[in-house]
């Protein structure tokens, strides 16, 4: 029962969310526009499951917005300089692991705490693009909207994909030994190293990891309009490191599941859209926001304060 | 103990080294000195900043006089002061600003004016006594009733709209949003506003809070988009909703972004003005303040070859708001 | 020093490793020196008396936050909230002044004191329910700022301060910017706190390890609650200085002052992972961050390069720091 506490709670929340919709707004629930609601989310959500194995690693990634950003841009002009789709996508992919490779770099080899050269790197990504682009948009070739194909088979294809990456990233987690090796360095580098796993790759992998999968994020971006907006990915790491926390995951590394996760992206993504339907004014989203994380913070405490009391030897068991 | 004290060593000798205090005055220049304007944007990166630099680079070329062009590239409100103050330190002739925050850069442009430095701002003004001219291309007030005017033309004047910004905090669009709301309850009032939604200036932000809009408000019969990424992202919006022809989209923008929307009828139109031209007025009307050519009682002014431009009071006019449409948007290229 | 034991240190090859003269400070401050040098000779009004005042004043604020976050992030922890808290005590204020008509100083008291509520705020949830403050300040992050929109419905701006309250942010005393010695006074108590005090002591302690100082009887929850009271205080104060200096009060006050504060002490040789760390080394962090980003414009480069060099000085500095101690230790062995 304990084990899935997280999950419950928030999936009773979104439970709650989706039914006062279903009262006052059904409008909510048209298939068209929730469709194109859902896949304008699908990259956040993908960026938001590296995210979520970079804290369970007991690292954290704050420079994911501006490799977004980079990523878009970058994929964007080659596109317009008429690569074929196949290679775009293997180009994003490859740079995206290049920058995450920089970032796993000075985490992993030279030991450095990974907010600060996160947040180096976030800058640095971001002012220089800012610096090569000047605002101006990309315009991309007209065949790569939805990949060329109509805009309903794209839509699916893209939500199709995202969750395909949840479920592979997730199932891997769970049963492959390299996905558990995550979980093993995230909760305590020494025994890890006893063990026989190489910590120092580990992390190093889970950074280029993450920036794989914001390059394949960036792909799944582009292809839903027909211009890039360079200043594309802002706040993307807050919101997927608050998706990620909602959804379980410790920042003291070593507990977490992707499908609570899941849960908690989907709890926080609905915010914005249900105040529009709710018709409740613009200026309480943030607010509502952060007390969802709060809470979701206090939950963690309340239980990690009842465990204390109920089961004082028993060590924190890893989750998922 | 070693480390205080080779601090305090260092300090005094750099302090000894700082003594040179700021010799010329940064008031009339020599005739042979070249003539330093800056130009501060709101956000460096904005692609309508841009395109005001290009005229004004092209005006800086003909005057032969030195173009600094610098802005925030972040979203803190203080920036605009720092970089105007870093340029009253480094002792340029005029600053041209277009302002933010109009109450907090009036306290720098009042001390760059006290230090003898020329101010004029353009786009958005500051305290009228915190610079000599307002380069005007549009009062918020006439950007505000140009966008309500041609929200209604396109509506019947009867109907619900919504409206989408940059954040709710951005100045000058709350202003704008004032004279809407003005224009429509004193012209309009068979006209609703649904919402108001702020994109955090991001296009594809804005695409996902029109769809929503579209979604929860069924006799939705136009957005108004009032920040410029917008207007492609809501045109993409009603596009993929299927809507077209039946949402109207208008909104504040650059022709080139919104091209392919206005020319397939998504966006019926887009306002804005000549921003390049915009840019060359104002180093034109600055380096004649700067050389004194520009006076406060003056009725008109001359900028190079964009011909005569009227001054009202303090305001150097540069023309009405300029509706592109299907018709006339292949003439422009920013 | 006992002899016998720090034999090594005699050696030539291991002297000049494990030498003060190459601590992260000193490092830092060869980086200011060479970066003053540089930029004085490239940009004549650098080095102008009016252009150091003008870098005081504007990192004053930063400055306020990042001597905030020292003992924050020496207890191994770390507040991401100061920007935000700084917008919502901006507001609180002006509304204070403008609606419920007090007294200027009276509301930047209050202020302070709205600052102290939100870093309690923090506190309980870091020290009672023992959560990471890196969730809980990411969180408050989103709620005081979100508090600040929703009070003014992000509209709302607050001005028409009185001159003599400008003054704080804008005037002069003594010819100095009238923020130096509220600047001068907070660093002197932070530093004698960190540096003087057992409060201190114990601050590093705990970020060394916090289990290990609870049992050596430190109070290891008040300790670390009083760190993030204090940085609620003194964000209260910038705010107040921030009103004062810019002649208004919006919501969106402070964005982003947090991750150059982090920038400046982790710059200035304080651990992230806590227990090491100093005051000076964070302002000598301030100064370098300030006089590159002023220098560059004297410079006549575009803002986006002060950022990417930021960047790059950050991850180069500690990297550099990182390799030092690794040489040092293994010529130690």
């Amino acid at each position: 029962m304990n084990a899935h506490v997280r999950e419950i709670s928030v999936a009773l929340a979104l439970g709650l969310i989706l039914l006062a919709l279903a009262i006052f707004a059904d409008s909510f629930y048209q298939p068209q526009p929730l469709l194109s609601l859902v896949t304008g989310q699908a990259p956040a959500l993908i960026v938001t499951c590296g995210v979520a194995l970079v804290m369970i690693a007991r690292q954290i990634d704050i420079s994911i917005g501006s490799q977004m950003a980079v990523c878009s841009v970058c994929t964007g002009l080659l596109a317009a300089a008429n690569w074929p789709l196949g290679l775009v996508l293997i180009a994003a992919i490859g740079l995206g692991a290049l920058l995450g490779a920089i970032n796993g770099l000075f985490v992993a080899v030279l030991r450095l705490p990974s907010i600060v050269v996160t947040l180096a790197t976030m800058v640095t990504w971001r002012e220089a693009l800012r610096w090569q682009r000047q605002g101006a948009f990309v315009n991309l070739p007209d065949g790569l909207q939805w990949f060329g194909m109509s805009q309903t088979h794209g839509q699916l294809t893209i939500v199709i994909s995202a969750l395909v990456v949840l479920f592979l990233l997730g199932l891997s987690t769970r049963h492959l030994a390299a996905g558990r090796f995550i979980y093993a360095v995230g909760s305590d580098v020494e025994a890890a190293r006893l063990a026989g796993i190489r910590p120092q790759l580990v992390t190093f992998l889970v950074f280029v990891g993450m920036g794989a999968l914001t390059g394949l994020a960036a792909t799944l971006h582009i292809v839903q309009s027909p211009q890039v907006d360079p200043n594309s990915g802002t706040g993307l790491e807050l919101k997927a490191i608050a998706a990620a926390v909602v959804g379980g995951v410790a920042i003291s590394g070593g507990r977490g599941n992707l499908w609570a996760v899941f849960l908690g992206f989907l709890l926080l993504a609905c915010v914005s859209p249900a105040l529009i339907h709710l018709h409740i004014e613009a200026y309480w989203e943030r607010a509502i926001a952060g007390a969802i994380i709060l809470a979701a913070i206090l939950a963690d405490g309340l239980e990690k304060q009842t465990a204390r009391f109920s089961h004082p030897r028993t060590p924190s068991v890893a989750n998922g | 103990m070693k480390l205080i004290t080779t601090l305090l060593l260092l300090t005094a000798v750099l302090f000894a080294g700082c003594n040179r205090s700021s010799e010329m005055g940064t008031g009339a220049p020599s005739s042979q000195k070249k003539i330093t304007i800056a130009l501060l944007p709101k956000s460096k990166g904005n692609a309508y900043f841009i395109s005001c630099k290009k005229g004004a680079e092209r005006a800086a070329k003909e005057l032969e006089v030195d173009l600094l062009f610098d802005g925030p590239t972040d979203p803190d409100p203080a920036k605009q002061n720092e970089i105007v103050e870093n340029w009253i330190a480094l002792g340029v002739d005029a600053i041209a600003a277009a302002c933010e925050n109009q109450e907090g850069i009036s306290t720098a442009l009042r001390k760059a004016r006290s230090k003898g430095i020329k101010v004029i701002t353009y786009d958005s003004d500051a305290a009228p006594d915190a610079r000599a001219f307002f380069v005007n291309q549009a009062t918020p007030e006439g950007i505000g009733f140009a966008l309500m005017d041609e929200a209604a033309r396109q509506m019947g004047e009867e109907g619900e709209f919504a409206i989408i910004t940059a954040s709710l905090t951005a100045a000058n669009m709350n202003q704008w949003q004032k004279y809407i709301e003005a224009r429509r309850s004193d012209r309009y009032p068979r006209i609703k506003m649904v919402a108001l939604r702020p994109c955090d200036d991001l296009k594809d932000r804005a695409q996902a809070e029109a769809t929503a809009l579209l979604s929860a408000n069924p006799n939705l019969k136009l957005i108004m988009a009032i920040c410029s990424p917008a207007v492609p992202g809501a045109a993409e919006a009603v596009k993929q909703a299927g809507k077209t022809g039946q949402v109207e989209v208008i909104g504040l923008g650059l022709p080139s972004e919104n091209r392919r929307y206005v020319k397939e009828g998504v966006t019926q139109t887009v306002i804005l003005w000549k921003t390049e031209d915009l840019g060359y007025l104002t180093v034109y009307a600055a380096q004649a303040l700067a050389r004194g050519t520009l006076n406060p009682a003056d009725h008109a002014f001359k900028a190079g070859m964009l011909g005569e431009f009227q001054i009202q009071g303090d305001n150097i006019l540069l023309g009405k708001p300029f509706l592109f449409n299907k018709t006339n948007i292949d003439q422009f290229d920013f | 020093m006992d002899k016998t034991v720090h034999a090594d240190n005699s050696s030539r090859k291991g002297w000049f490793l494990n030498s003060p003269w190459l601590r992260h400070e000193s490092l830092l401050l060869l980086i200011l020196v060479l970066e003053w040098l540089y930029f004085n000779s490239v940009g004549p009004r650098f080095g102008t008396l009016e252009n150091t005042y003008d870098i005081l004043r504007h990192s004053s604020e930063i400055g306020l936050l990042a001597l905030a976050l020292t003992p924050v992030i020496l207890t191994g922890g770390i507040d991401l909230s100061v920007g935000s808290l700084l917008g919502l005590c901006a507001i609180l204020f002006g509304k204070l002044w403008r609606d419920a008509h007090l007294p200027v100083w009276e509301a930047a008291a209050a202020a302070l004191g709205f600052g102290a509520a939100g870093g309690a705020v923090n506190a309980w949830f870091i020290t009672k329910l023992r959560l990471p403050p890196l969730i809980v300040t990411l969180g408050t992050l989103s709620l005081f700022r979100g508090l600040a929109e929703a009070v003014t419905h992000g509209v709302d701006t607050f001005t028409g301060f009185p001159g003599s309250f400008l003054a704080l942010g804008q005037g002069q005393i003594f010819g100095l910017p009238a923020q130096l010695p509220l600047l001068f006074v907070g660093a002197v108590v932070i530093w004698l706190m960190v540096h003087s005090t057992v409060l201190g002591r114990s601050w590093r302690a705990i970020g060394f390890a916090a289990e290990g100082a609870r049992y050596a009887g430190i109070p290891v929850g008040r300790r670390v609650a009083l760190v993030y009271v204090l940085a609620g205080i003194i964000s209260g104060l910038a705010a107040v200085i921030y009103t004062a200096r810019l002649g208004q009060a919006k919501a969106d006050a402070g964005t982003g002052y947090e991750l150059f504060a982090i920038t400046a002490v982790v710059l200035g040789g304080t651990s992230i992972f806590g227990g090491i760390g100093s005051v000076h080394g964070t302002l000598l962090g301030v100064a370098a961050i300030a006089v590159l980003s002023n220098g560059l414009v004297h410079a006549r480069q575009p803002r986006e390069v002060a950022g990417m060099l930021t960047g790059a000085l950050l991850l180069i500095a500690l990297a550099a720091s990182v390799l030092a101690k690794n040489l040092a230790n293994n010529r130690r062995r």
